[in-house]
């Protein structure tokens, strides 16, 4: 007798491609919102920072440029020449229309430079901190290892903003307001514990055997740990360089409040002082931000791979 | 031990002192109004607190602010991680946007919004008004009963990623078999994800929720640049009071008592935190 499939088998068959239509076509709709909900904000930012004053104010707005114009970009980096670059002197705008550059736009670029030294230097100490801090954790059996764990943990979560009145006494006491010490010595304290905690996961990973090879064939705990680890931790150590810069990057509250003059102020901090002056042109603004927002965007966008890694390194069990 | 002695001497002099010197003078009355004068009062900072009506009003608009972004970091941040563990075309290019909210800067996230709000020539009035949807432009920020949503909006746009990236390693971690095996007894789809998917990210949303809220409570630099607290004291959080109260008004010691409490809200925080991690060390 041939086997002739039931009904409720085909029924049951289309129903199944159905469902599985449905399903893509639901897949395909969320993920159009979701990078229109990312990316619309920002466009919005980018696309402002390429139109005229005249253009931006436009009702409604322009949303994507009409005379794309890079004169808010030239205008940063013009700043602080001898004859100052403003719109009044360059197109014979109406300096009542609000077509303004700040003057201390002069400053941008210097704080530039400050965000990326504080940044490097914060880097480079932490590793030189948190890399034998790590191993010693990870592949040294000692009293009160448990303890140092939790300990470093703890000052991670300790809130910026309370420590900021303590740490402005003490800083106003020493006489570095208004340096650049202050912010890579803060910063390095609210970021050591988020590097000795990636590392840890990391060099745990690494079997025992290696650490107790390299002793036996003569190396100091230093050497085994600079021979034999650290070539074979890179990634992780990416993602370490990754997060710090970021963090001192961006940082923003610390800086607020121990800086003073363009001797230390850094990126955030001149972009703030632009959003609370009433008088800043808009498209001038909004190149300024974008100027903050590329590097760290760029830096996310080519190691994306360490950086999801790093995320993910306190999430999932040691 | 000899290499751990940087890392507990860093941490010890600038996170630790801290801590501790901010309990100190948060016993005395200092205010730099009055350099010279600085007097022991006990623990007159913290009580004056429990009849401050601006202070509770801060710590109360804290929550409602936690309250609300955290709720909704968590949902969208599970729809955008289910959506990100299924297999479909241009899913890398989605994951790798999806770190941009991620790593701007926050102060340059608080422009970014400022400007989509703007009352006269912002995004947000431009869309509305295109769309029908509003016949004269708004002002956003100065509505009391939005500004505090409209905060939120921003800070949750910027958080999101970090959570979706927490929640897929947990959706990453359940075995398909167990799929399968709801599947041959006859689970809808449904009922495997209200029963195999949720149960197993629980961990994940555990994190999420306690970390999202220690970053939510303590968050300043939105606040600082979009509203300075206003409009009247619509966002006039816990961290702005704070800030105003030491910096502003120069009152040392009563600001530092406030930190001092926000500092033990976030330890009992990270207490927890640090218990769902279930550390093996």
């Amino acid at each position: 007798m041939p086997i002739t499939p039931p009904v409720d088998t085909i029924d049951y068959r289309r129903r199944q491609k159905i469902g599985r239509i449905v399903q893509r076509l639901v897949i395909v709709v969320s993920a159009i919102v979701l990078a229109a909900y990312i990316l619309a904000p920002v466009s919005w930012l980018v696309s402002s920072a390429f139109q005229t004053e005249t253009e931006i104010v436009s009702i409604p707005p322009h949303w994507i440029p009409e005379e794309p114009t890079l004169r808010n970009f030239e205008a940063i980096f013009s700043a602080g020449n001898d004859e100052p670059v403003t719109y009044e002197t360059r197109s014979g705008a109406d300096p009542a229309a609000g077509d303004f550059i700040p003057s201390t736009a002069e400053n941008l670029l210097p704080s530039m430079a400050n965000s990326l030294i504080v940044s490097i230097l914060v880097v480079i100490l932490n590793l030189l901190v948190g890399v034998p801090a790590a191993y010693a954790i990870a592949k040294i059996r000692f009293w009160g290892r448990n303890a140092s764990v939790y300990f470093i943990l703890i000052t991670r979560v300790i809130p910026d903003i309370a420590l900021v009145v303590p740490f402005f006494l003490v800083i106003r006491k020493l006489g570095m307001l208004d340096t650049l010490g202050s912010l890579v010595i803060t910063y390095l304290a609210i970021t050591v514990p988020f590097t000795v905690f990636i590392l840890i996961q990391y060099f745990e990973g690494l079997p025992d055997e290696l650490d107790k090879a390299a002793r036996v064939d003569g190396c100091s705990r230093l050497q085994a740990l600079i021979k034999v680890f650290l070539p074979l931790s890179l990634p992780s150590l990416v993602a370490v360089v990754l997060f710090t810069f970021l963090t001192s990057w961006n940082e923003f509250l610390l800086a607020l409040m121990f800086t003073q003059t363009s001797a230390s102020q850094t990126l955030p901090i001149l972009l703030a002082s632009f959003t609370s002056d009433f008088t800043v042109s808009f498209s001038f603004l909004n190149a300024a931000g974008v100027l903050a927002v590329v590097p760290p965007v760029i830096v996310a966008i080519v190691f994306e791979r360490y950086i999801v890694s790093g995320l993910t390194a306190g999430a999932v069990k040691g | 031990m000899l290499f751990l002695a940087p890392v507990m001497a860093v941490l010890g002099a600038v996170a630790v002192f801290p801590i501790a010197y901010s309990l100190y003078i948060s016993f005395f009355s200092i205010k730099l109004t009055r350099p010279n004068r600085t007097p022991f009062v006990g623990l007159k900072n913290y009580t004056d607190l429990l009849g401050d009506e601006a202070f509770w009003g801060a710590v109360w608009r804290t929550v409602s602010f936690s309250l609300v972004s955290v709720t909704a970091i968590a949902f969208i941040a599970l729809l955008v991680s289910l959506l990100l563990n299924q297999e479909f075309r241009g899913r890398r290019i989605l994951s790798t946007i999806l770190l941009v909210p991620w790593a701007i800067p926050y102060v340059a996230n608080a422009l970014m919004w400022k400007w989509i709000y703007d009352s006269s020539y912002g995004a947000l009035n431009g869309l509305l008004y295109q769309l029908d949807f509003i016949d004269k432009y708004m002002v956003w920020l100065g509505d009391q009963d939005k500004t505090l949503f409209l905060i939120a909006n921003a800070f949750v746009w910027k958080e999101v990623p970090l959570a979706t990236i927490l929640l897929l390693v947990s959706l990453k971690s359940i075995p398909s078999d167990l799929y399968a095996a709801a599947r041959v007894d006859g689970a809808t789809v449904w009922q495997r994800f209200v029963h195999v998917t949720l149960p197993a990210m629980k961990p994940g949303f555990m994190l999420v929720m306690i970390y999202e809220t220690m970053m939510a409570i303590r968050h300043f630099d939105l606040f600082f640049i979009l509203t300075e607290g206003g409009p009247g004291s619509a966002s006039h959080v816990l961290s702005w009071h704070i800030y105003v109260e030491t910096f502003r008004n120069l009152s040392f010691g009563s600001g530092a008592a406030m930190s001092y409490l926000l500092a033990i809200a976030t330890f009992a925080l990270s207490y927890l935190f640090i218990r769902t991690l279930g550390r093996k060390i």
